[in-house]
């Protein structure tokens, strides 16, 4: 599976149509696509507001201080640049029990940062586990993909989940606000809410795509199970039969659940993506339903 | 009921043995089983305690008694089970048809039909006495044993293949026949039925000294009767006469296979001409051979025809085609052509020409060039032979010797055959410098007087002149000369034979010492046929007619294979054995299939249990849980439907 291409041409023809979306305002520099309510160097006039000492004399509003001989400036919207920052789950969990959940992740990741790239978006992939990886920045357009793919390629799912920690290694690295994706299974022991909280708080606008295999949420064993946990190699022996089955879907679907309530608390969105759906569903599916591309 | 051939135990040890494999397999399929999660989070909450179940506990006795079943079915539908009597079980027989040549004769009284049709007559007759369920495998004899069918219960497909059978042109072999017979019914692992003949017998009395096995017990014969004046060609060799080369000795052998004596004419014909005639006075059973000669160089068809009628025209005519006799043209400059025509004239197969050295040419019309006495200034592009050349000719001069004797011949290279003669004594003779690659035919003590160059153009140097010393009244000098020409051009001097026989094997005397390596033998298409090489005879086949070349050195047979081999002897079955076609076979209760109904329902089986223990995915696959798919199949076409 490896050795395959992430995604094929006429599907990347496709990905070109669409612009990833931001719905709060950030600030930064211009040349964005999604428009902020911080004033800047925009086009657009906005607002006025009393001058201060060392405001730029070119945006002073002079009809009105001849008129009302009081200086006003003139403010503008701004479309700023804001980086995309796409956190992608490489934990062990990743690949239990088969591997094309990983995969799959990696498929949507290449997908979102081609899509970025295209609109001259910054893209930045961060791996992480139990803590923030190397990441890889891109942008200045399509050209820029095929080392993304190439580096999303060669990541290789291992170690445990550590959302908190993960997060504030994040936290700390990068203080400029954004845009940010988090495709991950979400299953850390420890749990995940309060550490993807924090980021909220922060001021990121969260986007969560809880990937899934079929075997995560429907289980489809029965019997005497010997049950391994990919991450920490802790063993549970159980007797399942299909009541057990069906607890197990529950507490799936509350957890599943209690994400979308925090991101949507938030102001972010969340994505729950089975990993044997077409990614091409998603993209033009899901994703656009959620309004995290259009 | 059958099983393989088996008894009612063996079957239900053999079925004991695989239920104890299901179960085996069903219980390692429902044993505990370790399986790698992303996580255990869930788990804990729906954790449900762990029971002590024992390992061998059947969970579910559902799925395995339908997956024994099932597969008991399939065992048994393999297995071919039948019901019904034992004495019911078909046989399998074996019906072996005579398509030798001997089956194109034609009987009188029967309108011009053949021995072949009665054959196939009686073959029919016999598959329709035989029960119903018999099965038979047709094989049709000639030389060799071919198989027409495998062994087939249907009737339509045999009497098909009976259909199609013809005579052949080779002759019977039965007793290779009936061993093919006998090992098919053993491979065949059935109940072995009857091993049938039908046909006349003929066969050549060396097939049946060979004998092989004696007949199987279980032998039928049904004789076609074959009572058949016929008299016919055995065979035809021609040779050219050694004392004349443009010469074909012509020797025809034919026998009389009836009963009754013969006299009748054999007429010759060439190109359409007749050649020759002879009365032919044949006893019964016997051989009579006559010999012609003809004079011809020409190519063209030679026809040889016994002039009566019989019932077997097959063997009446033989048509061989003869191969022109080739000549050598040999250019010969010399100022002295006296002294070399008695030479070069002896054999027909030169055509020598005379010219003067001042006529010389590198390039003429001739295959072979002598140069006496001259060393022309362009060399020559032809074989050549020179005689005594001032300087050598093509080859240095070591030095002029005179009176030296000749102390050695080079007898094992084809230049020097048949030459030992240690008396010569050269009255002038110059001695050549020969180099690694060239052939010292003669020496002095002084050295090399006769040496040949095998490089393109060959050449053959004579370092002093026989023709016009004393040396051309010895017995050497004419055949030195046969020899360089046999050398020069060995195409024109390779001994030709043409013999005009009948297919199958042939066996042809060779000489001891040639090597297999040498000899070829091909068929008129090019193709290369097998041979054996045995003790002075080499041995091939040819099971279709034609012409086959063989060549061995310096000889070169055609053998012109149109002649139908005709058997001479005639084989009678030991007492004891049956014959004639049976009566039909009562209708008995036979066994009927099962297997059929079985392979179904045992498929039936195993797909309920499929769809009630469903194991579509990896993770079904170790699970026990029953889906009913369908219902699922069915909700989830719904909610599609609902989407779209």
């Amino acid at each position: 599976m490896a050795t395959a291409p992430l995604l094929d041409r006429q599907f990347l023809e496709r990905l070109e149509r669409l612009t990833i979306h931001w719905h709060r305002s950030f600030p930064g520099l211009v040349g964005g696509h999604n428009r902020s309510q911080f004033a800047g160097g925009g086009q657009e006039f906005l607002d006025h507001r009393h001058f201060h000492y060392g405001d730029d004399l070119r945006a002073v509003n002079w009809r009105a201080y001849m008129r009302l001989e009081k200086l006003f400036l003139k403010m503008f919207q701004v479309e700023p640049r804001v980086p995309v920052r796409l956190l992608l789950d490489v934990s062990a969990s990743m690949e239990a029990p088969r591997p094309d959940k990983f995969w799959y992740a990696r498929r949507l990741a290449a997908a979102l940062c081609y899509v970025g790239l295209v609109r001259l978006d910054t893209m930045v992939l961060q791996p992480f586990a139990d803590g923030l990886g190397e990441r890889f920045l891109c942008g200045g357009g399509r050209h820029r993909f095929s080392p993304a793919v190439a580096y999303l390629t060669a990541l290789q799912a291992r170690g445990r989940t550590g959302f908190l920690h993960s997060v504030r290694d994040f936290l700390s690295r990068y203080s400029q606000r954004g845009l940010l994706i988090v495709i991950s299974d979400f299953l850390d022991e420890d749990g995940c809410e309060k550490a993807l909280q924090y980021l909220a708080d922060f001021g990121h606008e969260l986007v969560l795509v809880q990937l899934w295999a079929e075997e995560d949420r429907n289980p489809p064993w029965a019997g005497e199970l010997d049950l391994v946990d990919a991450e920490t190699g802790q063993q549970l022996r159980l007797q399942v039969d299909d009541a057990a089955r069906r607890e197990y879907t529950q507490a799936f679907d509350t957890y599943a659940a209690s994400l979308q309530r925090l991101a949507e608390r938030a102001g972010g969105r969340y994505l729950g993506v089975a990993a044997d759906s077409p990614l091409e569903e998603v993209m033009f599916g899901g994703l656009s339903r959620a309004r995290v591309v259009a | 009921m059958f099983f393989l051939n088996l008894s009612a135990a063996e079957v239900l040890a053999l079925l004991s043995g695989a239920s104890a494999l299901v179960v085996a397999l069903y219980l390692f399929d429902r044993a505990r089983r370790t399986v790698r999660v992303a996580t255990l989070r869930f788990w804990v909450e729906a954790r449900q305690p762990v029971q002590a179940h024992r390992r061998t506990r059947i969970q579910q006795p559902w799925s395995l008694l339908l997956q024994w079943m099932g597969i008991a079915l399939l065992l048994l539908a393999i297995g071919q089970l039948q019901f019904g009597p034992r004495a019911g079980a078909p046989f399998d027989h074996v019906l072996i048809l005579d398509t030798s040549s001997w089956m194109a004769a034609r009987p009188p009284g029967t309108g011009g039909g053949q021995l072949i049709d009665q054959v196939r007559e009686q073959a029919r007759a016999y598959v329709r006495a035989l029960p119903r369920h018999d099965r038979v495998m047709l094989v049709r004899a000639d030389a060799l044993a071919t198989p027409a069918t495998a062994f087939e219960s249907s009737r339509a497909r045999i009497e098909a293949a009976i259909a199609q059978s013809a005579a052949g042109v080779t002759a019977l072999n039965l007793p290779q026949a009936l061993e093919f017979g006998r090992q098919a019914q053993r491979m065949a692992g059935g109940r072995a039925g009857e091993i049938v003949f039908i046909g006349a017998g003929r066969m050549p009395a060396s097939a049946r000294a060979a004998g092989g096995d004696p007949a199987p017990p279980n032998l039928r014969f049904i004789r076609v009767a074959d009572r058949i004046e016929n008299a016919g060609l055995r065979r035809i060799e021609l040779k050219r006469s050694p004392s004349a080369p443009d010469t074909w000795e012509i020797y025809v052998s034919a026998r009389n296979y009836g009963v009754r004596p013969r006299t009748t004419p054999l007429t010759l014909r060439f190109g359409g001409a007749p050649v020759g005639s002879r009365q032919l006075t044949l006893p019964p059973g016997a051989e009579g051979e006559v010999s012609f000669t003809l004079r011809t160089a020409a190519a063209g068809v030679l026809e040889a025809r016994l002039v009566h009628r019989d019932g077997f025209p097959l063997d009446d005519r033989v048509t061989l085609e003869l191969p022109a006799q080739r000549r050598l043209r040999v250019a010969v400059y010399t100022a002295d052509p006296a002294s070399l025509r008695p030479l070069l004239e002896a054999d027909p197969r030169l055509a020598a020409t005379f010219r003067r050295p001042d006529q010389y040419e590198p390039q003429p019309e001739a295959e072979v060039l002598i140069l006496d006495g001259f060393r022309p200034q362009a060399p020559p592009a032809r074989d050549a032979i020179w005689i005594n050349p001032p300087g050598g000719g093509p080859l240095a001069l070591r030095q002029r010797v005179e009176n030296a004797r000749l102390i050695r011949w080079n007898s094992e290279h084809p230049l020097g055959a048949g030459l030992r003669s240690k008396d010569w004594t050269l009255a002038s003779a110059a001695v050549l410098v020969a180099g690694p690659e060239d052939i010292r035919v003669a020496e002095t003590e002084a050295g090399p007087v006769i040496v040949a160059r095998a490089a393109t153009p060959r050449a053959v140097v004579l370092g002093f002149d026989p023709a016009r010393s004393p040396l051309r009244f010895e017995l050497a000098t004419p055949l030195l000369f046969a020899n360089a020409f046999r050398w020069l051009a060995p195409g024109i001097f390779r001994r030709e034979e043409v013999s005009g026989g009948s297919v199958g094997t042939v066996r042809m005397a060779v000489d001891r010492a040639t090597p297999p390596e040498a000899v070829r033998v091909a068929h008129e298409d090019g193709a290369t046929l097998p041979f054996t090489l045995q003790n002075g005879v080499l041995t091939f086949f040819s099971g279709t007619r034609g012409t086959v070349s063989v060549s061995t050195g310096d000889r070169e047979v055609t053998y012109s294979l149109t002649l139908p081999e005709v058997g001479d002897a005639r084989w009678e079955p030991p007492p004891g054995v049956r014959r004639g076609v049976p009566p039909a076979a009562a209708p008995m209760a036979a066994a009927s299939d099962l297997w059929p109904w079985l392979a179904l329902a045992g498929g039936l089986v195993l797909f309920v249990e499929w769809l009630l223990y469903g194991r579509r995915s990896a993770g079904v696959r170790r699970g026990m849980r029953p889906v009913w798919k369908p219902a699922r199949w069915l909700a989830a076409w719904r909610t599609r439907r609902s989407e779209s």
